[in-house]
């Protein structure tokens, strides 16, 4: 609606837009008169007026005029309004099809007839009886305007119209061309915008601010009773005048002023918005205010309507804020959380220092970005998308708590936070706070609280012991199993309920109402020890029970564990317990030895009348005393210092034996005791009986013993060297007599008598009998003082040494002598030989003519060699199987075997010096054989 | 001053405490070799004094071999022989200990006091004989003696 036409209508319609008084509207003005003028020429404007001005022919203009008419006709049906020419007459002399539409004629219908027919009023009366203006007024005047004209269709029906007229010159004379256009819809737009206008103008009285509509010259067309009172005017004093009376600058050259935007673009801007302007009173003062234009058409052209509001109290309200902006950032920098601004678009406009050291971001980098950015879940949804709640109620709210925020840092890591919003009003509207917190040390904190609660609640189950945890109101809060079973309830029948249903008494008084010492010394106390508490069971039942307190903290304040244990057991123990004691006592006094109880002090808290005797002491002169008084040495420590073994063992062993331990009577005197020891569980710990014997006579004995075997074996030696030496010293003299009775025999045989011979003889005899006997006894007491160390030996080649020895013996009698293979011996080998040598040769020896077979065998039994020597000699009656081993004894005399009868003596002091023993299997006749036993070596291979 | 005292004649030395075993002794080597001159010295001193030819013995022979026994009276034959042995002019005479004793430690002494060989008297008066002989054998006619020193 840019063009001129659209207005036309409205503003005639439009009253509230004229001044008071004046009432404009239009006539339509004549054209000219008709007779008066028609004959004259009109100059015929635009259309014609350039062609018409020169000088034609006739023929020439009537040609051109015909060709203007052919023109004429066919403008006439092209265009879009209804067209309708009509001569002076008032009759219809063309017309277009929009014409037959409009009116719903066919053109025939309407050639020639009065354009009255159509168009009842107006039309002519206008046209022609209007003198007053000058045809060219009249012709350039929009006829139509204004005038209520209204054209009758075919059918009868009228229509509001629109005419605008025309001149046209014909050769019939001037004619009118009429435009007629419905404005039915217009004329319905124009009740409506009446209407409008109507309720506007309400509107406008009704509106809070003050309202002033200015016209395109600047001047005040409207104002509202708002209006006067801001400004101090009344009404008539401001309409038609300048806007710029009220408001002095800024409006107009807002508005009009501003030619790189169109009047809709400046219109639809809040203009006032941002822009201090101000309203200046009737008095003369001024205060600021604010306005806000709209577009307001009317016929008069477009007007502005401006709502002004007054903010001064806004204009307070700002310098406050911006005051307290000020403030608040400086709060916002000292915080010591990271603090940061966002507005309605989850933008961050404000941080502070802390905000940039939490997540690593330089003040600039985070301004202007999205939250997001740095919460990635739950600020943004959290405050904006819930519509359930107010704005302020969402805002209010610590919205952070139990809820898992994470912080996103510059560098991409992810840390725990809690967010505090709390709203803050701005020029801007709502921002929001978020104070931010990094809980990462406090989330450990609480993950390790609830891993550590979780252990807790598991060894609570775990325990032997009933546990009961209580608050600090008595009440239980944690049990376990044990403590269900202990008295009998259910867990959820003990969950809150007073402690004081279980344990009567004891407990809380302890705990609670002990002001002297701080909880933490009240809780860590046994309070339990020695003091009798009692539990009582779900069935009513009591039962002795010694409690243990320990402080536990948690989230709630602290909490007492209490681990309570049914002691019936044990104190029917302690009963027993006291009544073995008493027994013990009794046994303690009888016992035939001085018994003695001590503590792990080392002191004595029992003893009998045995102790008292034996120590020389009156009861109450010993009991708490140490031991050490009595025993000074060996007791305590072995018992006491002993830490390689348990107690138990180091009690149970007889400590006293074979140590030297004395007891020290009251008179100081020391007598030599053995100790034996027992443990002795007493209520007051392990104790230790000592049964303490005095071994004064035992020593004696022993001491005796040892005396006498010390006699013997010194006797022993004497013998020993009595032995050897008195064969040793006798064999001088002896070598002497014999010697020399033989040198006599010698010599003198034959020279002196036969008696002399026969003395000699004799002498001789004796000395040489003598001296064989010394040898041999020499020799047998040589097997043991001569005796060397048992070393392997080869019994083999002993025998064969010893059959060396026994060569000529041997030789002489032609004896065939064999053997088995011999093992090897532990012997001494000297004796080893002379052994075999002896055997054998007694073997050969003893014959009773015939060859002599003699075999050597043998055989392992039990880790000892049996060799055996057997021969086919003699034999021997049993009955002297054992004399035949005696010193000197002979079963033969000597004119038939020589020999001394030493040589099986020797044999058995040798096989019992190498441990083993000899015997003989003979009858006489059979032959005899000898056995013995050497102990034998492991032959390495 | 006899360059060859009684030539063909060995002089033996017995040190000997006991007459009847001197006795037996000189019996025994006069069975074995009449060619023996047997001096007898019945204790320590007089052996050495005899050896060093002091006193009554200015004009004593000094002896081609000594027959030592052990135990002697006043000076017994270990102290004998170990003064023998460690005298330059009498430790070439070759030494042998006869005596009753057959004890390890005396055997062992003897021989560490440089006694030329340990014998033991046997017990029986034909072993003893023989024995004596057997020295006779080995000792005085097999054995090369050190030759007598000129003059004294």
């Amino acid at each position: 609606m840019h063009q001129q036409p659209a207005l036309r209508g409205s503003s005639v319609r439009d009253q509230g837009l004229r001044n008071e008084g004046e009432f404009l509207f239009r006539e339509p003005s004549d054209l000219q008169s008709p007779r008066s003028t028609y004959a004259r020429s009109i100059p015929v404007t635009t259309m014609t007026g350039d062609l018409m001005g020169r000088k034609v022919s006739e023929k020439d203009a009537e040609n051109s005029l015909a060709q203007m008419e052919g023109r004429y006709r066919g403008l006439l049906e092209a265009a879009p309004d209804a067209m309708v020419v009509v001569n002076q007459k008032g009759e219809i002399v063309l017309l277009n099809v929009q014409a037959e539409k409009q009116f719903g004629y066919h053109r025939d219908e309407l050639l020639g007839q009065p354009v009255k027919n159509i168009i009842p009023e107006g039309f002519a009366e206008r046209l022609i009886a209007d003198d007053l203006r000058s045809a060219a007024e009249a012709l350039a005047q929009q006829i139509g305007t204004g005038i209520e004209l209204s054209g009758r269709r075919k059918n009868g029906s009228e229509f509001p119209i629109e005419i605008m007229l025309s001149p046209l010159q014909s050769p019939e004379g001037i004619l009118v061309t009429a435009a007629i256009r419905n404005i039915t819809v217009r004329k319905d737009a124009e009740k409506h915008l009446a209407q409008m206008e109507g309720r506007y103008r309400g509107l406008l009285e009704a509106a809070p601010d003050a309202m002033v509509v200015v016209n395109a010259g600047g001047e005040i067309v409207l104002l509202n009773v708002q209006a006067e009172e801001q400004f101090g005017y009344r009404r008539d004093e401001l309409v038609g005048q300048q806007v710029k009376n009220i408001i002095p600058e800024g409006f107009a050259e807002r508005l009009i002023a501003d030619g790189t935007r169109t009047a809709a673009e400046a219109l639809a801007q809040q203009i006032g918005t941002g822009i201090e302007l101000s309203g200046r009173r009737k008095d003369g003062t001024e205060f600021p205010i604010e306005i806000m234009l709209s577009p307001l058409e009317s016929a008069d052209g477009i007007l502005v309507t401006a709502a002004i509001r007054n903010i001064t109290v806004r204009k307070d309200a700002e310098k406050h804020l911006a005051q307290m902006e000020s403030r608040y950032r400086g709060l916002l920098e000292a915080a010591p959380d990271a603090m940061v601004v966002v507005n309605q678009a989850g933008e961050i406009v404000l941080l502070n220092v802390q905000a940039e050291k939490q997540f690593g971001y330089r003040r600039d980098e985070l301004v202007g970005q999205r939250v997001k950015n740095i919460i990635p879940e739950g600020f943004a949804e959290r405050l904006i998308a819930d519509d359930l709640r107010s704005a302020a109620d969402a805002l209010a709210q610590q919205i952070g708590t139990g809820i898992e925020l994470s912080g996103l840092r510059k560098n991409g890591s992810e840390f725990p936070i809690e967010i505090m919003l709390s709203p803050l009003e701005s020029a801007d509207g709502i921002l929001v706070t978020a104070a931010i917190r990094d809980v990462s040390v406090r989330k450990r904190a609480e993950e390790h609280l609830v891993q550590m609660e979780s252990r807790y609640r598991g060894l609570l189950e775990a325990a032997p012991d009933a546990m009961v945890v209580v608050d600090q109101k008595g009440e239980i809060v944690l049990l376990n199993v044990q403590a269900e079973k202990q008295f009998g309830y259910h867990r959820d029948e003990l969950l809150g309920q007073p402690v004081k249903n279980i344990i009567p008494e004891g407990f809380a008084e302890r705990l609670i109402a002990d002001d002297l010492r701080s909880a933490a010394e009240a809780l860590s106390q046994q309070i339990g020890t020695g003091i009798e508490l009692s539990g009582r069971r779900k069935d009513g039942g009591n039962f002795p029970i010694e409690i243990m307190l320990s402080p536990l903290e948690s989230l709630g304040g602290i909490l007492v564990t209490a681990a309570i244990r049914n002691i019936s057991v044990r104190r029917d123990a302690e009963t027993h317990l006291a009544q073995m004691e008493e027994r013990y006592r009794g046994l303690l006094e009888a016992a035939p030895d001085a018994m003695v109880v001590v503590n792990q002090q080392g002191r004595i808290v029992l003893l009998n009348v045995q102790a008292e005797k034996q120590f020389g002491y009156h009861r109450d002169e010993l009991l708490g005393q140490e031991v050490k008084s009595i025993i000074p040495e060996g007791f305590a420590e072995r018992l006491i210092a002993d830490g390689l073994r348990s107690p138990a063992e180091a009690l149970a062993q007889q400590i006293g034996t074979g140590l030297e331990l004395h007891g020290h009577r009251k008179d100081g005197s020391e007598f030599p005791i053995e100790l034996m020891l027992s443990p002795l569980e007493g209520s007051e710990g392990v104790l230790v009986t000592a049964a303490i014997r005095d071994i004064t006579q035992r020593k004696r004995a022993e001491a005796q013993l040892l005396q006498k075997v010390e006699e013997l074996n010194r006797s022993n030696e004497e013998l020993q060297q009595f032995a050897y030496v008195a064969s040793h010293d006798l064999q001088e003299p002896l070598r002497m007599v014999a010697s020399y009775t033989q040198l006599l025999a010698r010599r003198y045989k034959g020279k002196l008598d036969s008696d002399a011979d026969e003395f000699i003889a004799f002498a001789v005899d004796g000395a040489n009998r003598m001296q064989r006997l010394i040898q041999d006894l020499l020799a047998f007491s040589r097997v043991g003082t001569k005796g060397k160390e048992l070393l392997a030996t080869s019994s083999e080649l002993a025998l064969k040494q010893a059959l060396r020895n026994l060569r000529a013996a041997i030789e002489d009698s032609g004896a065939d002598v064999t053997h088995d293979p011999l093992p090897m011996v532990l012997a001494d080998e000297m004796q080893l030989i002379q052994l075999l040598q002896n055997l054998v040769g007694n073997a050969v020896k003893y014959q009773s003519g015939g060859v002599p077979r003699v075999h050597v065998t043998a055989v392992m039994a039990d880790g000892r060699w049996n060799f055996s020597v057997r021969d086919n000699g003699l034999g021997i009656d049993s009955k002297y199987f054992d004399r035949i081993f005696g010193m000197f004894q002979r079963l033969h005399g000597r004119e038939e075997f020589e020999g001394t009868g030493i040589g099986l003596a020797i044999c058995k002091k040798i096989v019992e010096r190498h441990g083993g023993t000899i015997r003989v299997e003979s009858e006489p006749g059979q032959g005899s054989r000898f056995h013995f036993d050497l102990e034998g070596i492991e032959r390495t291979s | 001053m006899n360059f060859i005292e009684d030539s063909g004649e060995l002089q033996v030395l017995l040190v000997e405490d006991s007459p009847g075993d001197v006795r037996l002794t000189r019996e025994a080597f006069r069975e074995a070799n009449r060619a023996i001159k047997l001096h007898v010295a019945s204790d320590g001193v007089e052996a050495m004094a005899f050896l060093r030819r002091e006193g009554v013995y200015a004009d004593a022979p000094r002896p081609d071999f000594i027959l030592l026994d052990l135990n002697l009276p006043r000076m017994d034959g270990r102290e004998v022989l170990e003064q023998i042995k460690g005298d330059e002019s009498l430790k070439t005479i070759p030494t042998v200990i006869l005596t009753t004793s057959d004890a390890e430690a005396d055997i062992v002494k003897s021989y560490e006091l440089r006694a030329n060989c340990y014998l033991s008297k046997p017990v029986r008066l034909e072993a003893f004989e023989t024995l004596v002989r057997s020295i006779n054998d080995f000792w005085l006619t097999k054995v090369k003696l050190p030759q007598k020193r000129m003059g004294k």
